[in-house]
């Protein structure tokens, strides 16, 4: 830099001055949404990331289509990233008030939303008028987002897990790809087998890392009838049989049968990046880890198939569930709120619309034919239209999910706080897969002071 | 830079000349030269063509040399897909005003300092150096706070360029650094200056900034490493994609994609600073050297 | 901001004039120095001072539902009962002293080499200044997806099976973690210490190693009796900032281990208060565990210094 351009820099900022700076850094425009024409604008956040081409291609279809049918309306979408919900930017957003007027949140963040003070009371326009399917959609996904009486969120997404498997190595290692393993010690036999067929292959794979350990140990309690919680949600209550079999399973198959393969401490994309590289026999996952292994991963379909979660001794006592939904910032104005779930049932609850425009998803590289979300109460109308128009168009082998769809299992919710309880049970799990002569009795007691800790402090 | 061949460093020329004198140093700088490149050249090259192979491949083992089929597709998808661009041109705009922030703010005070001299100087001079014992990982979350709510103003400064480059003014050590080299210019000179008509802002211009060309350059590259390097606070004030920094953005999209992908990714980041570096190497060498504290 | 730039009060014939003259000049010399100083007060004041106070503030307080309220010594008998906190201060500790074992004397005699070497000096240089170029996730992926690979065909495993040693499980095996995220942390920041090094090592005068060497002084003498005392206050300037730095390591943890490693073989008191603040949704736990950080450094600062200044 020459002497001049000192000078000029320096002219320019001091010019410029703190104080003129400071009232030069912008914020968000905090404008009401209501212009004088009567118009409408809401954001509203998860818009697809570039990655999910197709995805995203919808995504802006069905806001062009939807504010043609709603000229008072404007849609801003907003992408937060691959994730929608990444927990500490999540954080940062709601800590900051920066969320968008509609926005994304887990089953299990009503509380931290509530903490956050940020969520409007929607209860009032929860009706017909507003979400035309809303009568059919699920109570028990309605009372997941209600705290003391008051809703405060439209469920949007509802998971279960089952066993994700690698139809290619079974037949490799001279498994019957249409009789999965119903017991966790059948699932024991065949990852043996599948990794005793090619030794780069993991015959069962699991998570320990960034929260996800925690969230398939909470599964695969559930697997075994337990439980994370006491019923009155004030106790962990894992440090039990149950839990202790959860760890002697995984500690069995990853030291004494040396079939989990040695890369541990995964998570969500490390491990369906073995996955789709063929790498990994079986996993504890959602029909749509076969979604994320062919449109992120590069895998394909052929190759994979769901059953229903194992158990003890027959199948799982039940199996986890989860979702997600949209909040609603408080201070919208009515019609931001009647216009946002105007939205959100055109993308998302409509059979025929959104994410349930099956025809369209049909000759996309995007499985039609995963039995989920589940967002529609059993033998309603919604979900039997949803069903038939799933079935015409499925455009993936139906017998991939039939297995899983057809036993289907009770369903339990994740924990309440679960993010922070996900992340102590990271450790058991990291423990027993990384360390040969790791205390599962000591890795339990340790989580379950830690977690009772955690619900003291929260209350 | 080039060692002038009369300065004598620890071991003499005159006994590297000499028969096994010269023999060891011939063994040691080959040695030296090819263990350098293996360590620093070597994981480079592992990256670049690691990114060209197969999630299969890369997985195999033994490891495989060079790939067998190679496949640019983790490049291409890695900069559609992760906005790469944006990324970039973030990071060197938040360095670039980092840089700008930290000459103009810190220089004025390390002047005030240094020679202007006002009562209580000192103390305050004593508060800021006192920051310098504080890791930033201390202050980050009511620092954050505040970035969220800025005291009077009620501002929320996420997503906003200033998060960054305000708070990076409080830089004590950058402060010390200018005023130890501004006490070194002579009072003298000053007082010349102020014989002539100038005012402390002319001064400052055309006496003490031409002078302190070495420890502005320092300081600027320091500005400019430092926010390349930064990883937690632009995490906590850029949530958003579009204003992500290259880092961040990387580790942001590690979480749902392939490992080539994310490595494909990380190499292309990379290129356009090595690249300048390649250019400027010798200006921020001899910037280093020249304005570094004298030992 | 505008500078003052008045003319002088035209000298009135009075007794007190000169007095009242000089105070002016006083108060006015005082004024264009603060106006100097105002935006670095103002940067300092917003972004760190207030926020230190409002850190301790902060760590006897707790938010629900919006509502404010004092909670004592809650905060803190939380963070200190969480079994991860006295892991997360071993860790710490345990980075800090290898960092300065390893990133501190590696980068020294890397420097004291390449200043011996008559040849290739650029290209050395580049070559170790390269990685700084790197954004660190960039750096830290490669070493978390190929160097430190489990598996067989990890680069650092493949290597050891090479040469017949037997490998690690790196990141997954407890004793490994630290040394293994000190050697990337190393690599990857140590061209900027070996450059500042190197600066230094060429303002040491000649003639002093001439007289060494008459006095029979061999190599390490020279090393130990010249060059170290010579460089002695850019390696104590470097040592504190160093040791600052490093007390804070976070992206290494997080990108290496995912954050917490096997069994918090990973897990830093940094890492912990990102953990309390952005996962668990406890800000006012992270402030306490920001000011139990603080207290911590200031003991070891009036440690260090004592030790220093006895020393002189």
């Amino acid at each position: 830099m020459s002497a001049p351009q000192y000078r000029k820099v320096t002219a320019f900022a001091l010019a410029a001055g703190l104080g003129l700076s400071l009232a030069a850094c912008s914020t968000k425009s905090d404008d009401d949404g209501a212009s004088a024409d009567g118009k409408v604008t809401i954001t509203v956040d998860c818009m697809p990331v570039g990655t999910e081409k197709d995805l995203l291609a919808n995504w802006n279809a069905d806001v062009a289509a939807f504010q043609q049918a709603n000229p008072d309306i404007t849609v801003k979408s907003v992408s937060v990233g691959t994730q929608c919900n990444n927990p500490p930017d999540f954080t940062a957003r709601l800590a900051g008030g920066t969320t968008t007027d509609v926005f994304y949140g887990y089953m299990t963040d009503l509380q931290q939303v509530l903490d956050s003070g940020q969520a409007a009371d929607i209860t009032p326009y929860l009706n017909k008028d507003n979400i035309s399917t809303w009568d059919d959609v699920d109570p028990a996904l309605k009372s997941v987002f209600t705290d003391g009486g008051k809703t405060y969120a439209v469920p949007v997404k509802n998971y279960s897990m089952g066993l994700v498997y690698n139809k290619v190595l079974f037949q490799k290692a001279g498994l019957d790809p249409a009789s999965p393993p119903k017991t966790w010690a059948e699932v024991r036999t065949a990852a043996k087998k599948i990794a005793a067929a090619d030794p780069g292959v993991a015959g069962y794979a699991d998570y320990s890392a960034g929260n996800t350990g925690g969230w398939h140990f909470t599964a695969e309690i559930y697997s075994q009838g337990g439980q994370i919680l006491s019923a009155d949600g004030k106790k962990a209550d894992f440090n039990n049989a149950m839990g202790k079999q959860v760890l002697q399973n995984l500690k069995d198959m990853r030291y004494g049968d040396n079939s989990m393969g040695s890369r541990q401490l995964l998570q969500w994309g490390d491990l369906l990046t073995n996955a789709a590289a063929g790498k990994v026999g079986m996993f504890v996952g959602a029909p749509d880890a076969t979604q994320a292994i062919v449109s992120q991963f590069k895998g394909k379909y052929e190759d994979w198939a769901v059953a229903p979660l194992p158990g003890q001794d027959g199948l799982a006592k039940s199996t986890l569930g989860g979702g997600e939904g949209y909040f609603f910032k408080k201070g919208l104005t009515d019609a931001q709120i009647k216009a946002g779930l105007k939205w959100v049932a055109y993308e998302k609850l409509t059979v025929g619309k959104g994410q349930f425009d099956y025809p369209r998803a049909k000759p996309q590289n995007y499985p039609v034919g995963v039995p989920q979300p589940l967002l529609f109460a059993k033998d309603s109308a919604t979900a039997k239209a949803e069903f038939d128009l799933r079935k015409a168009n499925a455009n993936v082998d139906p017998s991939i999910y039939s297995q899983f769809e057809s036993q289907q299992l009770p369903i339990k919710g994740e924990p309440r706080n679960a993010q922070a309880i996900y992340a102590v049970l990271d450790s058991a799990m990291s423990a027993v897969l990384t360390d040969p002569n790791a205390n599962i009795d000591a890795l339990l007691k340790t989580a379950e002071e830690k977690v009772n800790q955690l619900l003291a402090a929260g209350s | 830079m080039a060692q002038d061949s009369g300065s004598r460093t620890l071991i003499s020329a005159a006994q590297l000349q000499r028969g096994k004198g010269k023999y060891v140093y011939w063994t040691l700088l080959t040695l030296v030269v090819l263990g350098f490149t293996l360590v620093f050249i070597g994981p480079l090259y592992w990256m670049v063509t690691g990114a060209l192979k197969t999630g299969q491949e890369v997985a195999q083992t033994p490891p495989t040399l060079w790939p067998r089929h190679p496949n640019f597709s983790n490049y291409t998808s890695a900069w559609q897909n992760l906005n790469l661009g944006k990324l970039l041109f973030n990071t060197f705009y938040y360095a670039a005003g980092a840089v700008l922030f930290q000459l103009v703010l810190d220089t004025a005070a390390a002047y005030a300092f240094s020679k202007l001299r006002p009562a209580l100087g000192n103390v305050i001079l004593g508060a800021m150096l006192g920051t310098l014992m504080i890791p930033t990982i201390v202050l980050v979350v009511p620092q954050y706070v505040t970035v969220i709510d800025l005291p009077v103003l009620h501002l929320n400064m996420l997503d906003s360029p200033f998060a960054i480059w305000l708070p990076l003014v409080t830089n004590a050590f950058n402060i010390f650094l200018l005023k130890r080299f501004f006490d070194s210019i002579p009072d003298e000179l000053m007082a010349a200056a102020q014989v002539d008509g100038a005012g402390p802002l002319r001064t400052l211009w055309s006496i003490v900034l031409p002078m302190s060309r070495p420890i502005l350059g320092v300081v600027s590259i320091f500005a400019v490493t430092y926010v390349w390097k930064d990883f937690l606070w632009p995490k906590l004030v850029m949530p958003s994609p579009e204003t992500r920094t290259v880092s961040v953005g990387i580790y942001a999209f590690s979480g749902g994609s392939s490992q080539n992908e994310i490595i494909a990714a990380s190499v292309i980041a990379a290129i356009p600073t090595v690249i300048i570096f390649l250019i400027f190497q010798r200006n921020i060498m001899s910037g280093l050297t020249a304005g570094s504290v004298k030992g | 901001m505008a500078i003052i730039t008045a003319t002088r009060p035209v000298d009135r014939s009075s007794a007190a004039a000169p007095a009242r003259a000089r105070r002016g000049r006083k108060i006015r010399d005082n004024l264009t120095g603060y106006t100097f100083l105002a935006g670095a007060i103002l940067c300092f004041a917003v972004f760190t001072w207030y926020p230190m106070v409002r850190g301790i503030i902060m760590s006897f307080q707790k938010t629900r539902r919006g509502v404010t309220t004092w909670v004592g010594l809650d905060n803190y008998t939380r963070i200190f009962a969480d079994p991860s906190f006295w892991p997360a201060w071993k860790n710490t500790v345990y980075f800090t002293v290898l960092a300065l074992v390893v990133g501190y004397a590696v980068p020294f005699f890397v420097a004291i080499l390449l200043n011996e070497l008559r040849h290739a000096k650029g290209y050395l240089r580049i070559l170790v200044y390269l990685p700084v170029m790197l954004p660190p996730a960039s750096a830290l992926f490669l070493f978390k997806f190929y160097a430190y690979d489990p598996s067989d065909a990890g680069l650092f495993n493949a290597v050891l099976k090479f040469l017949h040693l037997p490998t690690s499980q790196w990141m997954q095996s407890p004793g490994a973690t630290m040394p293994a995220m000190v050697i990337a942390s190393t690599w990857m920041n140590m061209g900027s210490a070996v450059l500042i090094y190197l600066a230094s090592l060429q303002n040491i005068p000649g003639e002093l190693y001439e007289a060494a060497e008459l006095d029979g002084a061999g190599l390490w003498r020279r090393i130990w009796n010249v060059t170290i005392p010579q460089t002695r206050l850019i390696l104590g300037l470097l040592a504190m900032m160093q040791i600052v730095a490093t007390m804070q390591v976070f992206v290494e943890p997080l990108i290496l281990a995912n954050g917490a490693g096997t069994q918090d073989s990973a897990t830093t008191v940094a890492y912990l208060i990102y953990q309390h603040g952005f996962f668990q949704n406890d800000l006012n736990g992270a402030a306490a565990l920001g000011v139990v950080m603080l207290g911590a450094l200031a003991v070891f600062s009036a440690f260090y210094l004592r030790l220093t200044t006895k020393n002189d």
